[in-house]
């Protein structure tokens, strides 16, 4: 039985939504279990988009009313939660040679509330600049997005030099966008690939707490 | 968009029939319907005699307010008939309609005055419906101004643009869409609203074309229409036309709408 909270972020009933977390607040109700519930909520918005009864404005709606709720509360949490609450570093971003943002752009908020630090690169991303961002970051799970088909080439290249640089062992790379499946993944070297936004996120979530 | 529900006409031959039996449960049910499919106002048009439409109109009225809580859109010429109905109507109505003709002018606006109700307005005078925007605008402005000096706020104004046969004049809807581009430019706080379907009058496929036209004067500033919200295909292209415009945060109007069995 889904809480007052999810069931209202569920149905993306953001006002009632907004007061009943203002009400818990004052209450002094722990803001980690408030965002627990919230969780939950984005958990059962998630399922019903998989199942076709959502739609990606939903998609988003959920999550600017979560981003809501996250700021009502971040005053009331100690810094400390706050730093401990990422789960882990994804870097992600649409390969060169493809400008295509929105499924992208879904992968990097979902990721994001559910609570991973992501590094968005943007689009049309130089291969060089995943390696010198995975480096950097030591971020162990890379997302590579793309559309067009000449996608596919760029994101074999883009995987390629990981690996030649030497971190293609200790991290995890899944593609997504458009007509990739799993002969697209076998081309590219790719560890997995997702449908949407919802996939990515499992998948990210599951290297993660193996890593 | 704000849907006038225009189905409780005594125009239309079965409601006339269910005026004259006192048929209660025809016209509950008839309200019942219009405002479980989406409508914010329902039009009330008795279309009987002189004499006894005041006595018809109150009637209607009475019987639709037992059903539903919705607000009523008195549809006459009477001004007594206008009264009956506005001396029992619960919630604040609107009064369908004044032109520029004069009876209307100096027998109903007064009233729309004296209850301070929404009203809407007809860009049309004793010499007929001008086929210029130009000519239309007048009408408009004029029927805008003694409404405002009057006291009615432009919020509470409903201008209709009006619209002819395109069967008849090939310029029919330009001259309509120019009409609403002017309206919602001089006038952005009051409403504009229209009936639509004359466009397609003599014509075949006239769902088709009542529907095309609908999403064109969507797009030129109508936010609201006279119509039949039970329609379901004229329904689904307000939804789609009012999302495109960027007037559905998030698409959660049309995407509920979905999900609700009510488009699609």
């Amino acid at each position: 039985m889904a809480s007052e909270l999810a069931g209202l972020l569920a149905d993306l009933k953001e006002k009632e939504a907004m007061d009943l977390v203002g009400n818990k607040l004052e209450q002094g109700t722990d803001p980690m279990e408030i965002l627990g519930d919230a969780r939950e909520g984005m958990k059962i918005v998630g399922e019903r988009f998989g199942s076709g009864d959502y739609f990606i404005p939903d998609l988003i709606y959920s999550g600017e009313i979560l981003k809501e709720i996250a700021k009502l509360i971040e005053p009331h949490i100690k810094h400390k939660e706050t730093g401990s609450r990422k789960l882990g570093k994804v870097v992600i971003g649409t390969v060169a040679g493809d400008i295509h943002d929105i499924g992208k752009d879904l992968v990097v908020l979902m990721l994001d509330i559910n609570g991973f630090e992501v590094y968005d690169l943007g689009v049309d991303v130089p291969v060089h600049n995943f390696v010198d961002k995975i480096r950097e970051t030591g971020a162990p799970v890379v997302g590579l997005s793309g559309f067009l088909t000449l996608a596919f080439d760029a994101m074999k290249e883009t995987i390629d030099a990981i690996k030649t640089a030497g971190l293609g062992d200790d991290i995890k790379i899944m593609i997504g966008g458009g007509q990739i499946d799993d002969e697209v993944r076998r081309y590219t070297g790719a560890d997995a690939f997702g449908k949407d936004a919802i996939e990515a996120v499992a998948l990210a979530t599951n290297w993660i707490s193996k890593a | 968009m704000i849907i006038i529900g225009e189905k409780i006409n005594g125009t239309r031959k079965a409601v006339a029939q269910a005026i004259r039996e006192r048929d209660e449960t025809f016209i509950r049910d008839l309200a019942r319907n219009q405002t479980d499919a989406g409508s914010a106002f329902l039009d009330v048009n008795a279309g009987t005699a002189p004499e006894r439409e005041p006595e018809d109109m109150a009637w209607l009225v009475g019987t639709i307010q037992e059903e539903c809580g919705i607000p009523l859109c008195l549809d006459s010429a009477n001004p007594s008939a206008l009264r009956a109905g506005l001396e029992i109507v619960k919630n604040p109505p609107m009064i369908n309609s004044v032109s520029g003709e004069k009876p209307r002018i100096e027998k109903v606006l007064p009233l729309a005055l004296e209850y301070g109700t929404n009203l809407i307005l007809l860009a049309l005078d004793e010499t007929g419906i001008p086929n210029t925007s130009d000519g239309r605008m007048k009408i408009v402005d004029r029927l805008v101004r003694l409404a405002m000096d009057g006291g009615l706020k432009e919020e509470k104004l409903y201008i209709d643009p009006l619209v002819t046969a395109i069967s008849t004049g090939t310029d029919s809807a330009l001259i309509t869409l120019d009409t609403i581009r002017r309206i919602s430019s001089t006038y952005p706080k009051c409403h504009i609203t229209s009936g639509l379907s004359n466009i397609s009058f003599g014509m075949p496929l006239r769902h088709m074309i009542n529907r095309t036209f609908m999403a064109m004067a969507i797009q030129a500033g109508l936010d609201s229409a006279i119509a039949d919200p039970g329609d379901r295909q004229l329904y689904e292209v307000i939804m789609a036309a009012e999302m495109l415009m960027g007037r559905d945060k998030y698409c959660q109007g049309f995407s509920r709408a979905y999900r609700a069995g009510r488009i699609g």
